[in-house]
């Protein structure tokens, strides 16, 4: 398990994608490390621009990988305002150039490349997890 | 992330090399602004070298899209990777902008 808390987290988006794609469980392949930096850097941007007013509060990013199943797991806490992302409609991606809205894509991107993504709210935090088997 | 911006008869030429995230996306958007005004609409963007692109990237291509549509324009986004391509037919921005 690898985890770390920042404090505060304006601006620190960056910081935080790389300290989890640095990780020791993150394997080293490009394909999956594509799917897994788009999913990550969905996630934080999503806690780093919504979750505290002006950004003002931490952000616990974490890894882990289990040795048997291979399922590597990501995990995001915040304690900012109560927010499941999950309930929120996937876009029309049918629509046309000029029905399409602009933004909306992060969260239905994390859905479409882990295998899973899980929110909970527990103990006064947002707790997001996304696992994706890497290996197999 | 590298952006090369050329002009070529009546059309602009954007050379993109790197990855477009979080950390790059208000320049990257900054640097195309001129691209959404003008009389010379078309644009064409090589993806040769452009290793990823996250939604912060997505936006700024359907805002290009959107103002070259508005113009009578045409835009093309040439030869990217197969991970971008992907990204691109999952949100269903492969049936929006031309890619070749």
């Amino acid at each position: 398990m690898t985890k770390k808390r920042f404090n505060p987290i304006k601006d620190k988006s960056s910081e935080i994608i790389e300290f989890l794609m640095s990780s020791p469980d993150i394997p080293d392949d490009e394909v999956l490390q594509f799917k897994l930096r788009l999913s990550i850097e969905e996630a934080v941007e999503n806690v780093v621009r919504y979750a505290y007013d002006g950004g003002i509060g931490w952000l616990e990013a974490g890894t882990s990988l289990d040795e048997d199943s291979l399922v590597l797991t990501i995990e995001l806490r915040d304690a900012g305002i109560p927010f499941n992302p999950l309930e929120k409609e996937d876009p029309d991606v049918t629509l046309s150039v000029g029905e399409r809205k602009i933004g909306g894509l992060g969260i239905f991107l994390c859905k479409k490349m882990m295998d899973s993504i899980e929110y909970r709210y527990e103990d006064g935090n947002n707790v997001l997890t996304m696992t994706k088997k890497v290996q197999g | 992330m590298d952006i090369k911006i050329t002009q070529q008869e009546n059309k602009t030429i954007v050379v993109l090399n790197g990855r477009i995230d979080t950390s790059n996306a208000d320049q990257f958007q900054q640097d195309m602004t001129p691209l959404m005004e003008g009389e010379n609409p078309d644009i064409e963007i090589d993806c040769t070298d452009m290793s990823y692109t996250s939604s912060q990237g997505l936006r700024i291509f359907l805002m290009l899209q959107k103002s070259v549509m508005a113009r009578g324009g045409k835009m093309v986004m040439r030869n990217m990777n197969p991970q971008v391509k992907e990204v691109f037919d999952i949100t269903g921005f492969s049936n929006i902008i031309t890619i070749l």
